[in-house]
Parts: structure tokens; C-alpha cells; sequence
């Protein structure tokens, strides 16, 4: 059993059998645990809607309307669009700038970095709900309300990520970089020949969160893009529920639909969380 | 070129390529997030609506706020949910992110599994949850099997409806933890741990000796990051409690006041002064993690 | 040419007099009567239900086809309305025309954000004597007196029992607070409690204001709350959970007693007309009645509404003032209750049939509103009725509690 990624003990086989059929029963277990609300919303999902109020683990009259209805009441398709473009667009310019500025407080000395980092860690503590008001003046006063160029904006960078990169440099070891060095690379081509690619798992992170985050974000983009033809999907999902009753068969159908693409992402990216890549390329 | 001049030179160039690096960043922190954090302790000296300044009140605010025996509930709350919320899920993220690192078969399986809870939206989590933590819903149906009380309802009493909503982040966030976790353990060379088997250490101390002072620069950011987001929690509070942070004040948070001080009662100044507080507070604790946990690099 | 610029100056400048010379309260714009407004207005609030989303836009299908001028842009707000709209008002960029619950409406009246209508009200001599009055007077400015908003609809509380549960025990819907207690000793609910009886002040202070209690003095400059009969009436309410008769939605599995209702976990509920189109959507097979609140000593009732209001930084206030006029007027209304989703706010447009026993409230009616800066006080009201009724604390305690926020709150906004 590697599960500390040290060497495999050599014990018994049906010991090690009987271990490794436990973990895996484990893993079950606990990868079930996590994915029942997940599949209580699949079962709601294709439930009538007085089924889906109440309790049962199986639909009464099992139906694909919910899926009609969360693909036609509203304008998903639209939606979907722009929470990609959205998603796409703040994802890409994350990773660039989180790379370039993580590298620079992990790497570069420069006077007053400790202080540009602690405003970095700064803007991770202010809550949104505080930030609000002087933020919305803001991009109304550059006219950017109802705007793509106004969402993106004010979601160029965040602090999560670019803190999340340094860290990730600061762990990896000096001896690349004094090589480099040697040869008289520049800093540029030293960051990107040399460190972006030993970032590889830093960046699928930063890529699959990002992405996740923006996709499923509610707040800011329910108060910049208020045109309906800008709404991304958590609102377009948001019109199944009103004040006195949920229309729950679509909203979970929505839901459900909106999973996949990040689900997608994340599974196409887990090449990059593998072992040894990161020896791999410091050898090369 | 004399060498000093040269070396001058280069420590010039590199601050120059470092502050080029870093400007767009920090300009957007700047607009976005210190300035707003200087306006709220702006306001927060003053009586200030929607339309602007009323009146100028010195620290009244803060007096205030000092006798608001709501303001002090939800901090009680929101410091008892943080402690839980990250020794839970902490060690949770971390573990998952040792298994699904190893050799294990049907392992992007197993890593989409875990992270499927941070992949859903927040809102259809709690709805969720809700459903299924209500007083007839699957968890209290399954304690039925076993012969244990079943009619409890967990968000709807003041004991357990905390750590309920502990429960909930804790499991939405421990797949994003063993994210960050795994990214941070692919940095680890491999010859470390063959090193390790060489000295014929077990695993357990290769994993303390050597795997957790190398996640050290993790350490700090996945503690930082959920601390700070622990202590600014809002969203399932508001929703399960309706906004009113019951029952029994058990479930009110800070940012949940904040939250009623700028937009029930629209005193922003007054919100201000607890948005002043909290990140007062928050600097501070952040400060003294990067104490323990230092600027370590991976020697 | 000229003297197309000069007519036109003209009517500018005999509009402009007549807007001066009347009420002074419309900000110095021209009031155009609604014929002649034009151009485009936002419409925002939030939706209830999806068939009152459907209703809403036919309403303003109908408007723009009386005032082909005007055109209106319906931008509903899902989520959380008050923090959208604060976020528009401190932009200076807020719909023309929207939504005001009564609980923020003072807030936002005393910040200045809403437009006086008595101008316009005045101006196109618009009749408001056929609305309910209390509800006119909910939105009317505590501290000036002036008519900030028109109420759209409203709705008091009413009794739902299930029919079969009731029929079961060989009970009538009770007409009195004994009479409950008795039909409630009798029914049974398998998996639930007879009643359903929400933590809730929006329901309780029904109930407190029937047995003779009272939460303000007339000009609402003290609490009066601590008295006997506020004691007893809550007393009853709690003692109904206490004896068993009665649970919380939390306990019967539900988010609010119109789910407990539906789902079959209580048999009398006491909700607004709200509910009928919930019960018909998620609950279609259960039948039930709708029968008066049962009565205490007098008779009283709660008034809950919404009402249209205008933003004083509108850009357009004469179409806004006709989209608000027609909305609330007699054609408005009409297909807005048609429905009955909701319940007209005039008593020159009848309610749908079998929805009498709402509207015969009226009446008795009092308005669900707090002064403005309440809002510590309502978090307060609702955990500390909470606690009384799950046995934590006493009625006594209760009501101090509530009454020292609340006195608090007052001596703070003045």
C-alpha cells in the first residue's frame, strides 16, 4: 500500500490482500458518503414536482420534464454561453497573472515586496458584503454595469490564486533556477522555460478552481449583469426558486446539467497531478 | 563593467521585472480590495446612508458596538464555527489528498468523488442539506435503522444547528483542500522519499519527518485561506436561519450582522466599524501564522 | 421650424407652471399626464410564484399597449432583493419602478431614496380612496406624512384544515381560540401534530392583538407590548405546542406550515392566500378549506402587502408615475388578482370567488410593519419566540426581551 507515497512494505500477500480490499472498501464508503446529496439531487431531478417535495428515494412516475423545463422555461443555452465566456475569460487571466506574481513574491527580490504581499493576504480578509457598495460605484461610475468587461474586471486576479502559486514556488527546490541562472537566462524566459512547467500541478489547481469558482458564482454576478441576456447559469438556476415554493425537478436538472463541464475539467486535468512530474522535468 | 556596478545593476533589473510581475495584480487589490477596506474605515466614523454622510460620530460607532450583545453572539459563534470547521476538515483534505496520491487503482475516480461536493453549487448544497437534515429527511431516517432518535431537527435546534453548517462546509471544502494538498505534494521530488527508504525509515516517519515539513508553504496557505474564509462565513448561516441567525442566536455570524447592519437597517457606517473590527482581527491571526509557519522554503 | 420650438417651449413651460404650481413634492420634473409619458422605465421586484411572474408580464404587456410610448423592461431580482437594490440606489441607478415591503419601506423612505407620489397623485387626480387605508398608510412616510408607495395586493391570515383529517376526527373548523383547542384534542395526524404554529411574530401578534394586546401606542412613540393580555394570548400559543396540540414546522419536517400543511404532518395552519397557489403547484392532491382566523375577544387580523413606489433618482418619473398608476389602478389590478394569486389592494376590484373570506378581513386588518431601524429587533423577536415555544424560556422573559429591543430601537431612531 503506497498510500504515504513512500516505498511498498514487503508483508505477507494475503495480508497485504485483506488490507488493500479494506482501503478500497473505505474509499468506497467515504467516496458513496460524498456523492449521496449528489445523486439525491440526480433522483429529484427526474421526480414530478409534488413527488420531489417529499421524501422517497424513488420517483413515483420517473420523467424527463425537469430537463425539459430547465433547458427550455429559460434561456439556457444563453446562459451556459456566457457563463463560459465568463469562466474562460477570468480563468486565463488568473493563471497568468497569479503565475507572473507568485513567482515574482516567491523569486524576485524587490523593495517592499513583504509589504505588496501582506496586501495580497489583506484582500483575502475583506468580505464581499463590506466590499460592496464602493465596488459597485465603482464599475457604475466606469459605466461598466450589465457589462462582461465589468464582471471580468473586478475578477482580473484573486488573491487565493496568486498566494496559492508563490506558495507553490517557494516549495520547489533552488537548484533549477541557480542553473538557469547560469546559463543567463532572463527572469522572463527563466519563468517560463524553467518554472512554469514544474508548475504544472500549481496551475491545473489554480485552472479547476477558478473555473469552478466562477461558474458557479451567484453574488457579484446577480448584481453586474443585470441584463437577462447577460445572466450566467446560477442565476438562470436561481429562477426556479420563489418566495413560497421551489420548482425543485428543474432546479436540480440545471444543476445537474451544470456539473458536467466542470466535472469534465477536473478529470481532464488530473494528468498533471501525477507523481514524479514535477522529477520529470527537473530532469529534462 | 565593475563587478559592484554589475551587481547593482541586476538587483535593479530585478526589482524592476519584479514590480513589473506584479503590477496588474496589485492593482486590482488596490481598487478592489484596499480601497474599499480604507473607505469602510472612513465611514466608519460617521453616521452614513445610502446617500452618504449624515453625520460625523467619531468612535461612537465603536462604542456601539462594543455594548451590541448581538455583535458579541455572533462573534462567540463565528470563533466556535472556525475552530471546528478547520480541525475538521483540515486533517480531512489532507488524509484524502495522501490516498488519492498513491498508488491506488480507479484513482481519478476516486479524486473526482471527493471533490464533487466543491464542485456543486453552494446553493443547491443547502437546499440539499436542508432536505436532508430535516426532522423526517434521509439522516434522520438512517439513525432510525439503527434504534437511535430520529425526529431531531438538526437545523432548527440551538445545539446542534452549528455544527450542522460545520458539517456541511466541512464537507463542501475538504475536497478543495485535498486539492490544493495534491498539487503541493507533486512538488515533492520523488528521490526525497527514496532517500527516506534508503535510511530505512517507516512510513509513518517518512511522513512526518519529511512529507510535512516539505507541505510546510501548504500548511500555511490552506490554514491561512480557510481561516480567514471560515471566519467571514455567511451564506449557509443566512440561509438556513432565514437571516435571523437562530434558533437561539446559535447560528448568527459576524458578517451575517454586518450583512443586517448595511442592508436591513442601510447603516452602513455602523457595518463599516464590524467590517473594521473583523479584519482587524483577521490581519492579527494571519500575522501570527506567518509566524509559526514562517517564509519556509524547501531546503 | 421656429414655431414648432416654440410650441413646443410652450406646452414645456405651461407643464413646468402647473407642476410648480401644484404639489412641490415632484421634484420640479414636468408631470406629464400618463397619455404623453414616454420613453424607457425599469420594473424590478422579485417573484413569488411562476405564474405571478407570467400575470406581472401581461399586466405590462396591456400597459405598453395603452401607452405605446412607454416602454418598460421587466428586470426581476432572484436572490436577495434588498442588497440589489441598495447596491443600484447607492449607484444613483435604480429601476423606476419597484417592489417596497412595508419592513424596508420606512428604511428606504427615511434615506430619501423614494420619490413622493401625492404630486402625481394630485396632478392625474388618481383616486386612492378606494384602496384599503391601512395599507395606503404603511406606505406613508412616518415622519412627513407623504405617500411614498401604492400597495399592488395584500393578504390577511386565514385558517387552512385538511378536509379528510377533520372529517376523520368528526370535527367543524373551529371559530374560537377554545374551540381550537377542543377540534385539536380530537384530531389526529399520524407522523404530525393537529396544528402547525410557526415562531413567528407575523403570526403570534395575530393572536396578541385579538386578546386586546398591542405592540405600539397610536403614534408609535412607545412600546406597549409588556402587558397582561399580550401574556395570556402568548401564553395560549406557546401552551398549544407545550400540550402537544401544536408544532413548529422544524418538527413536522418543514421548512414553513404551508409545507406542513401540504405534506400532510399538521391539519390546521394558519397562512395567507399565499399559499393557495403553493398548495395547487407542490400539493395538488390534498383538499382543503379555507375558513376564518379563529377569534379571540375582538376581532383583529394581520395585513400583509406590497406596494409599487418610484425612485427619486428615476430619469423618467412621468412614465414611471403611469406605469405605477395603471398597475395600481382598477384595469391593473384587475388582471394582476385575476388569478387569484393575489388579493386586490382596491375595494373597487372584486376578488376571485371563494377568496371572500380574505378580503372580508380588511376590516380588522393591522398592518405587519415595524418603524424604521428595526431590524435587530425582528432577529430578536423571532429567536427569542423561538426558544419560548420550544420550552426554553418562559412567556414572561419572552415578552421583557422583546420589549426591551424594542424600546431600545425606538429611543435610537429618534
Amino acid at each position: 500500500m503506497t498510500i504515504l507515497s513512500g516505498p511498498v512494505r514487503v508483508g505477507t500477500p494475503a495480508r497485504q490482500r485483506v488490507g488493500r480490499v479494506g482501503l478500497y472498501l473505505a474509499l468506497a464508503a467515504v467516496a458513496a458518503l460524498f456523492f449521496v446529496p449528489f445523486l439525491w439531487s440526480l433522483i429529484t431531478s427526474v421526480k414530478t414536482l409534488p413527488d420531489s417535495v417529499r421524501f422517497s428515494l424513488w420517483p413515483q412516475h420517473p420523467t424527463l420534464a425537469g430537463y425539459r423545463d430547465a433547458l427550455t422555461t429559460f434561456n439556457f443555452g444563453r446562459y451556459a454561453l456566457n457563463s463560459a465566456i465568463v469562466a474562460t475569460v477570468i480563468t486565463a487571466c488568473n493563471v497568468v497573472l497569479a503565475g507572473l506574481g507568485g513567482y515574482a513574491f516567491a523569486r524576485l527580490r524587490f523593495p517592499g515586496r513583504d509589504a505588496l504581499f501582506l496586501l495580497v493576504l489583506a484582500s483575502l480578509m475583506i468580505p464581499d458584503q463590506l466590499r460592496l457598495v464602493p465596488v459597485y460605484q465603482m464599475v457604475s461610475s466606469l459605466g461598466l454595469v450589465s457589462t462582461f468587461q465589468g464582471y471580468i474586471l473586478i475578477k482580473l486576479i484573486e488573491a487565493t490564486n496568486l498566494f496559492f502559486m508563490r506558495q507553490y514556488f517557494l516549495s520547489l527546490p533552488r537548484d533549477l533556477e541557480e542553473a538557469a541562472k547560469l546559463d543567463n537566462a532572463g527572469y522572463f524566459k527563466t519563468f517560463w522555460r524553467v518554472m512554469l512547467p514544474l508548475a504544472g500541478p500549481a496551475i491545473a489547481s489554480v485552472v479547476i478552481l477558478e473555473f469552478q469558482g466562477i461558474w458557479n458564482e451567484f453574488f457579484w454576478p446577480l448584481l453586474i449583469l443585470q441584463d437577462q441576456s447577460k445572466w450566467t447559469l446560477p442565476i438562470g438556476i436561481a429562477q426556479f426558486s420563489f418566495a413560497y415554493q421551489t420548482n425543485w425537478p428543474p432546479l436540480m436538472a440545471a444543476s445537474v446539467i451544470a456539473i458536467l463541464p466542470v466535472l469534465l475539467l477536473f478529470v481532464l486535468l488530473q494528468r498533471y497531478f501525477v507523481a514524479g512530474a514535477t522529477t520529470a522535468a527537473v530532469k529534462a | 563593467m565593475p563587478r559592484a556596478r554589475a551587481g547593482w545593476s541586476q538587483r535593479r533589473k530585478e526589482a524592476l521585472v519584479g514590480y513589473a510581475f506584479v503590477l496588474v495584480p496589485m492593482s486590482v487589490f488596490a481598487a478592489f480590495y484596499l480601497f474599499p477596506m480604507l473607505y469602510a474605515a472612513y465611514i466608519s466614523v460617521f453616521d452614513w446612508g445610502v446617500r452618504g454622510k449624515i453625520e460625523y460620530l467619531g468612535l461612537a460607532n465603536y462604542r456601539e458596538l462594543l455594548d451590541d450583545g448581538l455583535f458579541w453572539r455572533a462573534v462567540r459563534n463565528t470563533l466556535q464555527y472556525t475552530a471546528e470547521v478547520v480541525v475538521l476538515q483540515t486533517p480531512l483534505g489532507l488524509a484524502l489528498a495522501l490516498i488519492v496520491n498513491g498508488k491506488i487503482r480507479a484513482r481519478t475516480f476516486f479524486r473526482a468523488a471527493f471533490y464533487f461536493p466543491s464542485i456543486a453549487s453552494s446553493a443547491a448544497i443547502t437546499a440539499i442539506f436542508i432536505f436532508i437534515l430535516s426532522s423526517d429527511g434521509l439522516v434522520n431516517r438512517v439513525l432510525g435503522w439503527f434504534g437511535l432518535p430520529a425526529d431531531t431537527s438538526w437545523f432548527g435546534d440551538d445545539r446542534f444547528a452549528l455544527h450542522a453548517i460545520v458539517g456541511l462546509n466541512a464537507w463542501t471544502t475538504s475536497g478543495t483542500i485535498m486539492l490544493f494538498y495534491l498539487a503541493a505534494l507533486q512538488s515533492i521530488p520523488t528521490d526525497v522519499y527514496e532517500a527516506a527508504a534508503i535510511d530505512r525509515a517507516s512510513r509513518w516517519r517518512t511522513f512526518w519527518k519529511v512529507t510535512m515539513p516539505l507541505l510546510k508553504p501548504a500548511h500555511f496557505f490552506v490554514l491561512a485561506v480557510t481561516i480567514i474564509g471560515a471566519l467571514k462565513v455567511f451564506d449557509q448561516a443566512y440561509i438556513v436561519s432565514r437571516g435571523e441567525g437562530g434558533p437561539n442566536y446559535s447560528t448568527l455570524t459576524i458578517v451575517l450582522e454586518l450583512f443586517r447592519a448595511a442592508i436591513n437597517d442601510l447603516r452602513f457606517g455602523y457595518a463599516a466599524a464590524m467590517g473594521v473590527v473583523l479584519f482587524a482581527f483577521l490581519f492579527t491571526v494571519t500575522l501570527l501564522q506567518r509566524r509559526l509557519f514562517g517564509n519556509s522554503e524547501a531546503s | 421650424m421656429k414655431t414648432r420650438a416654440l410650441a413646443a417651449a410652450g406646452v414645456a413651460v405651461a407643464l413646468l407652471a402647473a407642476a410648480c404650481g401644484g404639489g412641490g413634492d415632484s421634484g420640479g420634473q414636468a408631470v406629464a399626464p400618463p397619455a404623453e409619458a414616454s420613453g424607457n422605465i425599469v420594473l424590478s421586484g422579485w417573484g413569488s410564484s411562476p405564474a405571478e411572474t407570467a400575470l406581472l408580464k401581461q399586466v405590462v404587456a396591456d400597459f405598453e399597449q395603452k401607452y405605446p410610448k412607454v416602454k418598460v423592461n421587466y428586470q426581476p431580482v432572484s436572490g436577495d432583493y434588498p442588497t440589489a437594490m441598495l447596491a443600484k440606489f447607492s449607484a444613483r441607478k435604480p429601476p423606476d419602478v419597484f417592489y417596497l415591503d412595508p419592513n424596508f419601506a420606512q428604511d428606504w423612505i427615511k434615506q430619501q431614496l423614494l420619490e413622493p407620489l401625492d404630486g402625481y397623485i394630485a396632478k392625474t387626480s388618481f383616486d386612492t380612496s378606494k384602496f384599503v387605508p391601512q395599507l395606503v398608510d404603511e406606505f406613508k412616510g412616518q415622519k412627513d406624512g407623504k405617500t411614498y408607495g401604492l400597495p399592488k395586493d395584500w393578504s390577511p391570515l386565514a385558517m387552512f384544515t385538511n378536509t379528510a383529517l377533520l372529517g376523520q376526527a368528526g370535527v367543524s373548523p373551529p371559530k374560537t381560540w377554545d374551540e381550537l383547542t377542543a377540534a385539536a384534542r380530537k384530531i389526529q395526524v399520524p407522523g404530525g401534530k393537529p396544528i402547525c404554529l410557526s415562531p413567528d411574530w407575523a403570526r403570534a401578534l395575530a393572536f396578541v392583538y385579538q386578546n386586546g394586546g398591542s405592540y405600539f401606542n397610536d403614534d408609535k412613540t412607545q412600546v406597549t407590548l409588556d402587558s397582561a393580555a399580550t401574556k395570556e394570548a402568548l401564553s395560549w400559543y406557546v401552551g398549544l405546542v407545550r400540550d402537544g396540540l401544536a408544532a413548529t414546522p422544524d418538527k413536522l419536517g418543514s421548512g414553513w406550515c404551508g409545507e406542513a400543511l401540504g405534506k400532510g404532518k399538521a391539519a390546521i395552519v394558519f397562512e395567507g392566500n399565499w399559499l393557495v397557489p403553493a398548495m395547487h403547484d407542490q400539493y395538488p392532491n390534498v383538499k382543503y378549506e379555507i375558513q376564518p382566523l379563529v377569534a379571540g375577544k375582538q376581532p383583529a387580523n394581520l395585513a400583509f402587502t406590497n406596494a409599487y413606489g418610484m425612485a427619486a433618482d428615476s430619469k423618467n418619473k412621468s412614465a414611471a408615475w403611469a406605469l405605477i398608476q395603471y398597475l395600481n389602478g382598477p384595469d391593473g389590478m384587475k388582471v394582476w388578482t385575476s388569478k387569484g394569486l393575489a388579493l386586490p389592494s382596491r375595494t373597487d376590484v372584486a376578488p376571485q370567488p371563494g377568496l371572500e373570506v380574505f378580503a372580508d378581513q380588511a376590516d380588522d386588518s393591522r398592518p405587519w410593519q415595524f418603524p424604521a431601524g428595526f431590524s435587530s429587533v425582528l432577529t430578536v423577536m423571532g429567536n427569542e419566540i423561538t426558544s419560548a415555544m420550544q420550552g426554553k424560556q418562559s412567556v414572561d422573559d419572552l415578552v421583557a426581551k422583546v420589549s426591551t429591543a424594542a424600546t431600545q430601537a425606538l429611543a435610537k431612531s429618534r
